[in-house]
């Protein structure tokens, strides 16, 4: 005896199915079923991951959806052949499309045409009409069957005789099926909590919400055999050998748009290289780059991906068209194609990178291609997509939300009815993106009992919940784009978001059928750059590219080596300041290693110090073997980038590309997954066969280990620090335009407009203040004598002050600069709102003196609209104010604009601190490495970085610079109230100065902030 | 000197920490949404840990391990108000809660009474604290003054116009009692004090303010009276008769009581509302009252029917003592919603309608006896019937046969002789509060033909277990 069950969820619907596909197959396979279908509701979200468990276990799988249609029968539809799962796709999209993200409306007029290949369960309810059970033997004819379920009810001899009868009246074969939640009786609990959280009760609320029994899971053949009678079991298994699809069968096809007439896609992506070539290389293309892209042409016609790179490179050229900054780089982005389509700036002529390491034919999987775009204006590119190849053919991918251990524990101890307190302390316990359940050590300090029966009921089901998926969600910027209709291939829905659509598969469901996704990625940095340019264009004459930046600038290496890179990119953080000055960057590839050794991969790896004692010349330079001094010669022998860490095993453990790609894919999931395991044996066997130690197997095992999910490939890591090197000339070159874009393109990087500008000051920026009469709502630059330009504040830093008020006072100062507060009231259109921002924030000083002053008049004149507008004011006596004192604008500079250019707080306390034997900042380049000081500064930022065990980096800020304190476990924990709540910090400590890298290791800490009262200081808090 | 402002900073903490057993131990009352918890006020002793108002929950954990919390509640907090009021009431006559977190009264009338000003307020000073409200007082020519001075002094007390003129002058232009948006606007353009303010041209704050800023410095220096509502006290009934004699019997209070009840119901219809419940207070000479309570379902008030359910309740106590008088005192008085009423009544006469019948069987039977029974969905039997004084009606279960009658254990059943007719029917629920059962039930008929409910444990031998009848 056997059976096939069809009726089955997954954990794909939503807080209903209680078991992966993984464990419903292992389970059907271990009790003798011949076939399993999984049938999400309205939803082939799953279907996937299915396909592989069904592969894995060497078990059928029928494709299917349960659905309820509206006002109609509930229906089990199942797929019969390529066809029917073509019907199914369009269906399920046109149910989700016509309802709101995460909801369905099917109807009967969907089923107009015919479907054959689509076969339905009629899963029958008391209150199916008679009309509703005509259309249904109408729609689906021989295609159609009663669906019998027995769950030990009440009454299930009765039950099965009258669908029996049912069945025998219409003439409709019944069926045995199980609407199974859960491949084991044992997730009962899990599935009913399931139910509770999707219900927003809590279980003991849930009531008759609650299936009554833990029946709905995969029983064994011998339970079945004794419910059901032999036929309906025996139908079973007629249904699944129709149901002969395979996911296999999709064919997926590039769109071919955009090959016009008379040529195929190769002969035109050979057209359009070449147009590239001549523009790339206006003087004749050397020899070696020639051949370098006849052999990758030659590569990309193999694997057939010439319309992938034509894709991207229309979605460049449109960006480029509307003057929108990109820059593509991951696998196959830094390829001399791709420099000559205008996809990248990378010259591969300059760079050693090869193409084949991202693209070859033994892996056969689709390149990847990013491509970042100004964040500002990603959204053009992405509406440009839908509209080129229409709503039908192009979505963004899903990314399966999956369940962390905080949301888990959240949503497990709401639905068994703990007090919101208590949920968030319980959350607390987890770490922000950790996927275990929260440790007992840190449930005790919390003060929980982890062993009341109510905390371990939490803890059990918490556990089970992790890694289910929990909903989808659009990827940032993962397009898939198909020649033909998406919903042949998978369902579409809406995202959150108006305007957008998703397919129903998440970005890594997409390989394993073989759909093209172009990453269409939003970048802080390139939106600052591309107003750099537009600055330097109209300021300076300067008419700058990406590719025209001069290369190689001594000045820029100079200024990078010294850490002078607030604003920069990826090398601005503290952690990249301080390693800068260790490395020293003279050449590009020096910049490539800088972006990606200041990560947690290579730091818990523990390959930093190594490199940098090589390149510093502390320790030999030596190789593993000759094989392997190619693969690690850029980087002195130390494996830093995944790429390498591939080509070790392919090198010395003769992994095959495809087997390291695998191990690739395993670094970047083997903590949520494990499956390294295997790796280790079969990474050490092989070495060992070829002559290397023991010790160096595992060193690189632990290697591959520590870069974890955070391995940086050297792909991307180019394409950062070309941007990296722009923005670094920029600074160095043009630093008032440079400052000027940064704030304008806030927010973005790592410091606030108050840093940037300071930092300007600090290189002898002139910067002048907001005024009504000069400033813009963006920052400006205004010629002076002088190398540089001075930078106007804009208006966009009065906080609370509107674009569009701004805009129109820039319209009216055009026509005429203001002549009075009158006529900026009369002309400018302000309300009174508006009006006290600019009086408070002082940008109103040349109309009507300082602050006070201002607001006065302001108040004077906008009163007048309404009532009295157009009536001559009366004439004033004059009023004395008092006009403010130093420390009053100091104040009211943090208030309105969050920065001063009046003296630095900490410079109007100078005084009082140097009575408390503070030094500041300046004073102390001159101490020696060692002595024992004491310092004051603002907090600006506090960071604990998950390498560095314990740490706390705290920056202070004084009136000459920056200061980093490192503050070391124990001091935390002694001096926890004022590490976390000052504002205004001292610090006693031993100063360390070795080289360029100085620091102040703290040993007691004091609160200062009662000297700032009133301040709006501001400080980055612990991320 | 005529009014007096007594602020409370701290009332929504004293409200919590006055019941609280450890007054001093780190105390935080908490606000804001489930997700994000924040410190609304913390005492003295959780300050000093570095908690402060406005902090997140989460961010206060992290400073401090342990520390009481509690809601903060708006409610109890206008509660309190009331609470004050009413004490304060005892003194004056005007008593004004126009201000929150805070008592306005007028004591130029009660100074007769209760002595000199030194006298009075040291009087006030100790009630309070023995309360456990912690206070400022001032008293000041007018109302207002006397408020916005207790923002910043206590016990200052302000003879006439002119010390307050003196008094108003320095205060800071933000402790004043202005609107927000104006005391912020008064101090961008550098005014710091009520003194900077007052010194300036009447038309020229009138052209840049609204009226209401002139207006409260007319109210703080007296020229402008400012509308007070006064505090009422609530409405209860309370009334008691005098009996000239010691009675020993229910027999002689039963006319009394009719005179009782008749008053509350005249008082209910002068005031449109009926009784839930009441206390009837029998006063002996020698010993503490006897208080018979008497609830009824419904707010009532017809008199008659008030009457029989006193009496009812008042015959099934035993008078223990003499009692001296006879006292009725009712404050649960909603809104009274009359039952509509057919213009030809079909009730014959001698039957009483269900509500009456229901208040007297709970009369002589007593509250515990008569009850409402509820479903309550859960798939376990035994939680699924709930007793429940609630008179509102229920959710019916859904679709299967459940037996009328259910044992309160359910019993071991001998299987002799015993016919199953329907099942197994499989219930597996209620593993969340520990009482998880897994059984198979089963329709059975005995040999005397009874049709009983009978489950066996899944997994276990002990047999079966009868646990309902159906009817």
């Amino acid at each position: 005896m056997s059976y096939a069950e069809l009726h089955c969820l997954s954990n794909f619907s939503f807080q209903r199915g209680a078991s992966s596909a993984l464990e419903l197959f292992e389970r059907a396979k271990a009790q003798g079923y011949s076939a399993l279908a999984i049938t999400d509701e309205c939803s082939l979200a799953g279907i996937v991951r299915a396909w592989q468990a069904a592969k894995a276990v060497e078990l059928p799988l029928i494709i299917g959806s349960e659905v309820r249609l509206e006002n109609g029968p509930k229906l089990v539809l199942l797929v019969q052949d390529l066809s029917g799962y073509q019907y199914l796709c369009r269906l399920i999209t046109v149910a989700r499309r016509r309802a709101e993200k995460g909801r369905y409306r099917l109807l009967q007029d969907d089923f107009d045409q015919p479907m054959p290949g689509l076969l339905a369960l009629w899963v029958a309810a008391d209150d199916d009409t008679q009309a509703s059970i005509k259309w249904l033997r109408e729609t689906f004819a021989e295609r159609l069957w009663l669906a019998v379920h027995l769950h030990c009810g009440q009454d299930d001899a009765r039950h099965l005789q009258q669908r029996l009868n049912l069945a025998a009246s219409l003439q409709i074969p019944a069926v045995a099926c199980g609407d199974v939640h859960m491949h084991v009786r044992g997730r009962r609990a899990l599935q009913d909590t399931m139910t509770a959280i999707r219900h927003h009760v809590s279980v003991a609320e849930a009531g008759t919400r609650l299936h009554p029994n833990g029946e709905r899971h995969l029983r064994s053949l011998d339970a079945l055999g004794a419910l059901y009678p032999q036929a309906l079991l025996d139908e079973s298994l007629a249904i699944a050998r129709r149901c002969t699809f395979d996911l296999s069968q999709l064919r997926y096809h590039y769109p071919r748009e955009l090959v016009p007439e008379g040529h195929t896609a190769k002969t035109w992506l050979r057209a359009v290289t070449e147009e590239g070539m001549a523009r790339r290389w206006p003087h004749g293309v050397e020899a070696k780059t020639s051949m370098q892209i006849d052999h990758e042409l030659g590569l990309i016609s193999d694997l057939g991906y010439e319309s992938y790179f034509l894709t991207v490179h229309d979605i460049v050229r449109f960006a480029r068209s509307r003057s929108i900054l990109c820059q593509g780089r991951g696998s196959a982005a830094n390829s001399a194609v791709c420099f000559a389509l205008g996809i990248t700036e990378i010259d591969p002529s300059l760079t050693n990178l090869l193409f084949e390491r991202f693209l070859s034919k033994e892996r056969n999987e689709p390149p990847d291609i990013d491509v970042d775009f100004e964040h500002e204006r990603r959204e053009e590119v992405l509406q440009y997509v839908f509209q080129r190849y229409g709503r039908h053919r192009a979505a963004l991918t899903a990314v399966v939300s999956t369940y962390h251990a905080a949301g888990a524990v959240r949503d497990v101890a709401k639905a068994l009815g703990l007090p919101p307190d208590q949920i968030n302390a319980l959350a607390d316990c987890c770490g922000r993106w950790s996927d275990d359940a929260p440790p007992l050590e840190r449930l005790r300090e919390a003060g929980f009992d982890p062993h009341t029966p109510i905390l371990h009921r939490v803890l059990t089901l918490t556990q089970q919940l992790i890694g289910f998926p929990r909903h989808l969600s659009q990827h940032p910027g993962g397009f898939v784009i198909s020649e033909y209709p998406l919903d042949t291939l998978v369902p579409v829905e809406n995202a959150a978001m108006a305007e957008r659509t998703i397919i129903q598969w998440d970005k890594d469901d997409l390989d394993a059928v073989g759909l093209l996704k172009v990453d269409i990625l939003a970048l802080g940095m390139l939106s600052a750059i591309r107003r750099c340019f537009d600055l330097l264009r109209q300021h300076r004459g300067r008419n700058l590219t990406l590719a025209s930046i001069p290369k190689d600038d001594p000045a820029t290496y100079t200024m990078i080596s010294k850490a002078d890179t607030i604003g920069v990119f990826q090398i601005e953080s503290r952690a990249q300041m301080a390693m800068l000055p260790r490395l020293r960057p003279k050449v590009f590839y020096d910049l490539v290693i800088e972006v990606a050794i200041v990560r947690p991969g290579p730091i818990q790896g523990g390959m930093v110090h190594p490199y940098l004692r090589r390149r510093n010349h502390e320790e030999p330079t030596t190789y593993p073997s000759p094989e392997l001094k190619t693969v690690l010669q850029r980087t002195l022998g130390i494996p830093l980038f995944q790429e390498q860490v591939m080509q070790i095993a392919m090198v010395a453990a003769d992994y095959s590309p495809g087997e390291a790609d695998q191990l690739r894919r395993s670094m970047a999931a083997w903590k949520r997954h494990g499956g390294l395991e295997p790796h280790r044996e079969r990474l050490r066997d092989g070495m060992l066969k070829n002559g290397y130690t023991e010790a160096f197997a595992a060193q690189i095992f632990e290697q591959i280990k520590g870069f974890g999910s955070y391995g940086f490939p050297e792909s991307h890591a180019a394409s950062f620090a070309l941007l990296t090197y722009a923005s670094c000339w920029l600074k160095c070159h043009e630093p008032a335009a440079f400052a000027c874009a940064l704030i304008n393109s806030w927010p973005m990087g790592f410091y606030s407009p108050d840093q940037i500008l300071q930092d300007a000051r600090r290189h002898r920026l002139q910067v002048r203040p907001v005024d009504v009469q000069a400033s813009d709502w963006d920052c400006s630059l205004e010629p002076i004598d002088g190398a540089q330009p001075a930078i106007r504040m804009g208006l966009r830093l009065i906080s609370g002050f509107r674009e569009e008020d701004a805009r129109r006072i820039e319209a009216a100062r055009r026509q005429q600069i203001f002549s009075d507060i009158a006529d900026l009231d009369r002309r400018a259109a302000l309300d009174s709102r508006a009006q006290a921002l600019l009086a408070d924030a002082g940008a109103l000083r040349a109309l009507a003196g300082n602050r006070h002053r201002a607001r006065w008049e302001v108040a004077g004149v906008h009163k007048q609209l309404g009532l009295f507008a157009g009536l001559p004011s009366p004439d004033e006596d004059a009023v004395v104010l008092p006009a403010p004192t130093v420390s009053e604008d100091l104040h009211a500079d943090y208030a309105t604009l969050g920065t001063t250019l009046g003296p630095h707080p900490l410079a109007l306390l100078r005084a009082e601190l140097r009575q408390r034997r503070c030094r500041s900042s300046r004073e102390l380049m001159a101490v020696e490495h060692g002595r024992n000081v004491s310092v004051a500064g603002l907090v600006t930022g506090r960071q604990r970085p998950g390498t560095a065990s314990g740490v706390t980096f705290v920056t202070l800020e004084d009136e000459f610079g920056n200061l980093n304190v490192v503050v070391w476990r124990d001091l935390a924990e002694r001096q926890r109230l004022a590490l976390v709540g000052s504002r205004l910090l001292k610090v006693d400590g031993r100063w360390e100065a070795v080289g360029e890298v100085r620091h102040l290791i703290a040993g007691r800490l004091t609160d200062l902030s009662a000297l700032l009262d009133g301040m709006d200081v501001r400080s980055r808090d612990f991320r | 000197m005529r009014w007096v402002c007594i602020v409370f900073p701290q009332l929504a903490l004293d409200g919590v920490q006055r019941l609280h057993p450890e007054p001093d131990a780190p105390l935080a009352l908490l606000a804001g949404t489930p997700q994000r918890r924040v410190l609304q006020t913390v005492n003295a002793a959780a300050r000093a840990l570095g908690l402060r108002p406005g902090q997140s929950l989460t961010a206060a954990h992290a400073l401090v391990k342990t520390f009481a919390s509690a809601e903060y509640d708006p409610v109890q907090i206008e509660r309190w108000q009331q609470f004050l009021a009413a004490w304060a009431y005892r003194f004056s006559s005007q008593v004004s809660v126009y201000y929150p977190r805070a008592l306005l009264f007028e004591i130029e009338s009660s100074l007769g009474l209760f002595g000199p000003w030194p006298l009075f307020e040291a009087r006030l000073r100790k009630e309070l604290t023995e309360l456990g409200f912690r206070h400022r007082i001032v008293a000041a020519p007018n109302p207002a003054a006397a408020r916005v001075l207790a923002n910043l002094y206590d016990g200052l007390a302000v003879a006439d116009d002119a010390a307050l003129q003196q008094a108003l002058a320095p205060l800071p232009i933000d402790r004043a009692g202005l609107e927000p948006q104006a005391a912020t606007a008064l101090s961008r353009m550098g005014l710091r004090t009520l003194a900077h303010v007052q010194a300036l041209p009447r038309h020229t704050l009138a052209r840049r303010f609204d009226v209401g800023l002139l207006q409260h410095l007319d109210a703080l220096s007296g020229q402008r009276p400012l509308a007070l509502d006064f505090y009422q006290p609530p409405d209860r009934f309370d009334v008691r008769i005098e009996l000239n004699f010691d009675v020993h019997s229910h027999q002689a209070l039963l006319f009394p009581l009719r005179r009782l009840t008749a008053d509350l119901s005249a008082f209910l219809c002068g005031r449109d509302s009926g009784v839930q419940r009441f206390d009837l207070h029998l006063e002996h000479a020698q010993a503490a009252d006897s208080v018979i309570k008497v609830g009824l379902l419904s707010a009532e008030r017809e008199p008659g029917m008030l009457f029989e359910l006193a009496r009812g309740r008042l015959e099934q106590v035993q008078v223990s003592a003499p009692v001296r008088g006879l006292r009725l005192l009712a404050e649960d008085l909603p809104v009274f919603v009359p039952q509509r009423q057919d213009l030809f009544d079909e009730r014959p006469q001698q039957t009483l309608p269900w509500e009456q019948l229901r208040e007297r069987l709970r009369a002589r039977l007593g509250d515990d006896a008569v009850q409402g029974l509820r479903f309550h969905a859960d798939h376990r039997p035994e939680c699924a019937w709930q007793a429940a004084a609630d008179p509102r009606a229920c959710q019916g279960l859904n679709k299967v046969q459940r037996p009328g009658w259910l044992l309160p254990q359910p019993s071991p059943l001998a299987e002799q002789g015993v016919h199953i007719l329907m099942g197994p029917e499989r219930i597996e629920s209620g593993w969340w509060d520990g009482a998880d059962i897994r059984r198979d039930y089963y329709l059975v008929q005995t040999r005397t033909g009874q049709r009983g409910w009978a489950f066996r444990n899944v997994g276990q031998s002990d047999g079966l277990w009868l646990q309902g009848w159906f009817a």
